[in-house]
């Protein structure tokens, strides 16, 4: 009895947080399914049930394969780099290596600042002739890039700025998860005279292994959805090449005005991160290593 | 009885407030900058001296980012139902705003003002783009500009031998399309597989309005004046396209779609020799360029010609009509003589009221920069700018085929026709 009524009041103090949740996340998301079966643009300003018809529109739209190829490279370029550069920065700090004051202010600095600073920053990096960047490679002999006015450069331009923007990031989210990691281990492994290499491939790695799923996880999603950068920067150009879904969908959405074509893109995100999660999940989920007792 | 006097005291702060609250009429104001350059500040202070001359009136001036952004804010804001009291948007815009119901016609202020006594003080060419297809204005101009060519004298004067030779005068920039061709080349210095100076920049993110002067030069345009028959795949276009392909691939005296907010530190940078760029970031260049560098009109084919820029005053519908009012006064204050020279000389941006030119710190300004004279002049070839509904569509389906045209990933004939489809599908039911 005793133990029905705490329930019962667990239940009543999630209320508020549910409250808000329904309101500011579940809602939207059903409103904008909804949306994604209407037309509703600027020539037809109320929505208007339609059907399949926007879904099959996209399926028809060359631009939309080159956003979903452009976020897909996106996402599998800069992930694992990150990941693997964030867990070998976080053993160094956590290691007291020399210099470990100077590496921490570098990798956290940029996390630190503000997206909207950071991208203005990179734009004059990039600038052709006058950018610090192309000035590096003119000295060391190499052609000057056309970096954000180029198609040929504009994806990678991005990517490498968001690896820059997000590693410390991910770092401190490792160095959180080295702490768990049994020290004893370490001992052990180092008296069977097992070297650096060695002890963290064999011991780091796998007992990272929670926190490696949920890098893997939020670098997925936070790299599926940037856009500050792309709006400060590219704004999706030169001809779509740096165009990534999120900024697509605010395209349709506050600058086409196609409200129905954007929700129809909410769709499809949401279903591609919800997949992908599940995957991701079902995959690694029940291999991974939670303790080392 | 202490307890009295303090709710008595706090009814009367309360009272005091709200009478303030209500004696002032607030006005939203968003604006977008352009070009290169630190205009907010300019903007700020404007606003500053209108407030001190209307003690009445409050206005908040909402820096809303660059053209695409401003647009985005002030629709999302109209659909949201709270749309600012006046705003400044780019000026093809304008048949979208009207499209979404979001504006008030301005007819019955010009007509208390004077009516066309009162317009007759504004370039004409600068209303062109002011009026709905219903006749009435809905728009009253403030930054406006062309685009024009800034030419850099010292490195003329550097090349001026070659360019005699090759029957170029380096005293004058060039006047037509061969000439810009023969100039940039010998204009453009080469180390290696280094280019260490362009002849020229076309830059990007605005190609489809240069684009529109050259077609314009050319005997034609992108889109009618009914807003609804495109010509954009026009024989003469495709011969402008080929002409900037020729100079981006072909000789490579212009960089490809160099981004438009970093092409006047390019020249300031002694980047290039030429570039095609607003009236309105010379203020930029006239304060950091470090060399003698002079202003002209776009080179001419069959023709001079160019499309008007810039924004123009919009006042909103669903606000109260004290508001409205405020939003008028604010606007005729913004773009009366003193205040458009003041504008004028801060920016570079054409100044909107004739009457500013007979001003004599006007005049005294030009006298030592002849330079801002030039988009004022060359409005004698000026065109309204291209209007439509779903213009930002538009403008997406014109620029991304330019610039595929323009890194030479598409052949230019199929880079028309594709955008010219895309545009008449944008505009197919309006």
């Amino acid at each position: 009895m005793r133990e029905k009524l705490e329930s019962y009041r667990a239940y009543l103090f999630l209320i508020p947080g549910l409250f808000f949740l329904f309101l500011f996340t579940y809602l939207p998301i059903i409103w904008s399914t909804w949306l994604s079966f209407n037309e509703w643009n600027l020539l037809s300003p109320k929505p208007v049930f339609s059907g399949l018809e926007n879904f099959v529109k996209l399926w028809q739209h060359d631009v939309f394969w080159l956003v979903m190829k452009n976020s897909f490279f996106f996402v599998t370029v800069s992930i694992f780099p990150t990941m693997f550069l964030a867990l070998v920065f976080a053993i160094l700090i956590d290691e007291r290596m020399k210099g470990r004051v100077y590496y921490i202010y570098s990798l956290f600095y940029p996390t630190l600042i503000p997206m909207a600073a950071a991208a203005m920053l990179w734009v004059y990096i990039y600038s052709p002739n006058l950018g610090i960047l192309n000035i590096f490679l003119a000295k060391l002999g190499l052609p000057k890039l056309g970096w954000l006015g180029s198609s040929q450069t504009s994806l990678w331009a991005l990517i490498i700025m968001t690896f820059w923007k997000n590693l410390g990031f991910f770092t401190l989210i490792y160095l959180a998860g080295l702490q768990n990691v049994n020290r004893e281990l370490y001992e052990a492994a180092y008296i069977d005279g097992a070297g650096w290499w060695r002890r963290h491939f064999s011991i780091t790695f796998p007992l990272v292994g929670p926190t490696s799923l949920f890098v893997l996880v939020v670098a997925i999603i936070l790299t599926f959805r940037v856009f500050d950068q792309i709006h400060l920067m590219t704004e999706g150009g030169p001809g779509n090449s740096s165009n990534v879904i999120v900024y697509y969908i605010f395209e349709n959405g506050f600058k086409f005005f196609d409200w129905g074509r954007a929700s129809t893109l909410t769709t499809i995100l949401v279903l591609i991160l919800l997949s992908l999660t599940l995957i991701i999940f079902g995959i690694f989920g029940k291999r991974i290593t939670y303790t080392a007792d | 009885m202490k307890r009295k006097i303090f709710w008595v005291g706090a009814l009367m702060v309360l009272f005091l407030f709200s009478s303030t609250a209500s004696a002032k009429v607030k006005l939203k104001f968003f604006y977008p900058v352009g070009v290169a350059g630190p205009l907010v500040k300019v903007i700020n202070g404007m606003v500053e001296k209108f407030e001190s001359e209307n003690p009445d009136i409050d206005v908040e001036p909402v820096y809303a980012g660059n053209y695409n952004q401003t647009m985005q804010k002030v629709q999302t804001a109209v659909l949201g139902g709270n749309p600012p009291d006046v705003a400044v948007v780019e000026i093809s815009e304008l048949f979208s705003l009207l499209q979404m119901d979001a504006l008030i016609p301005l007819d019955s202020y010009v007509e208390r003002e004077g009516g066309k006594g009162f317009l007759a003080d504004f370039y004409p060419g600068f209303l062109g783009n002011a009026y709905g297809r219903d006749g009435k204005i809905y728009g009253f101009p403030f930054q406006r500009s062309t685009p024009i060519l800034y030419w850099n004298r010292d490195m003329f004067r550097a090349a001026g031998d070659k360019l005699k030779a090759a029957g170029l005068d380096p005293s004058r920039p060039p006047d037509n399309w061969d000439e810009l061709v023969e100039y940039s080349k010998i204009l453009t210095i080469r180390e290696g597989n280094q280019t260490k100076q362009y002849g020229l920049i076309i830059p990007g993110g605005w190609n489809d309005w240069i684009f529109e002067a050259f077609s314009r030069q050319n005997g034609s345009q992108l889109l009618k004046e009914d807003g609804l028959t495109v010509t954009f795949n026009s024989p003469e276009n495709l011969e402008a396209l080929k002409l900037w392909v020729k100079l981006m691939q072909e000789l490579q005296t212009c960089p490809v779609l160099r981004p438009w907010n970093i092409t006047p530190d390019d020249f300031i940078g002694g980047v290039t020799a030429m570039m095609y760029y607003s009236t309105g970031g010379m203020a930029k260049i006239r304060k950091t360029a470090k060399f003698d560098w002079g202003a002209a009109f776009q080179p001419k084919r069959k023709q001079y010609g160019t499309p008007v820029g810039g924004g123009d005053f919009h006042i909103f519908k669903g606000i109260p009509k004290e508001n409205q009012d405020a939003a008028w006064t604010f606007a005729k204050f913004m773009t009366r003589p003193d205040m458009a020279a003041h504008w004028s000389i801060e920016s570079g941006y054409v100044a909107v009221n004739k009457k500013s030119y007979d001003l004599p710190e006007m005049k005294a300004f030009l006298e030592k920069f002849p330079q801002m004279t030039v988009a004022r002049d060359q409005l004698k070839y000026a065109y309204p700018k291209m209007m439509a509904v779903n213009y930002q569509l538009i403008r997406n389906a014109m620029t991304t085929n330019l610039d595929a045209a323009l890194e030479g990933t598409k052949p230019p004939e199929q880079a028309l026709e594709d955008a010219h489809k895309l545009m008449e599908e944008a505009i197919k039911g309006s």
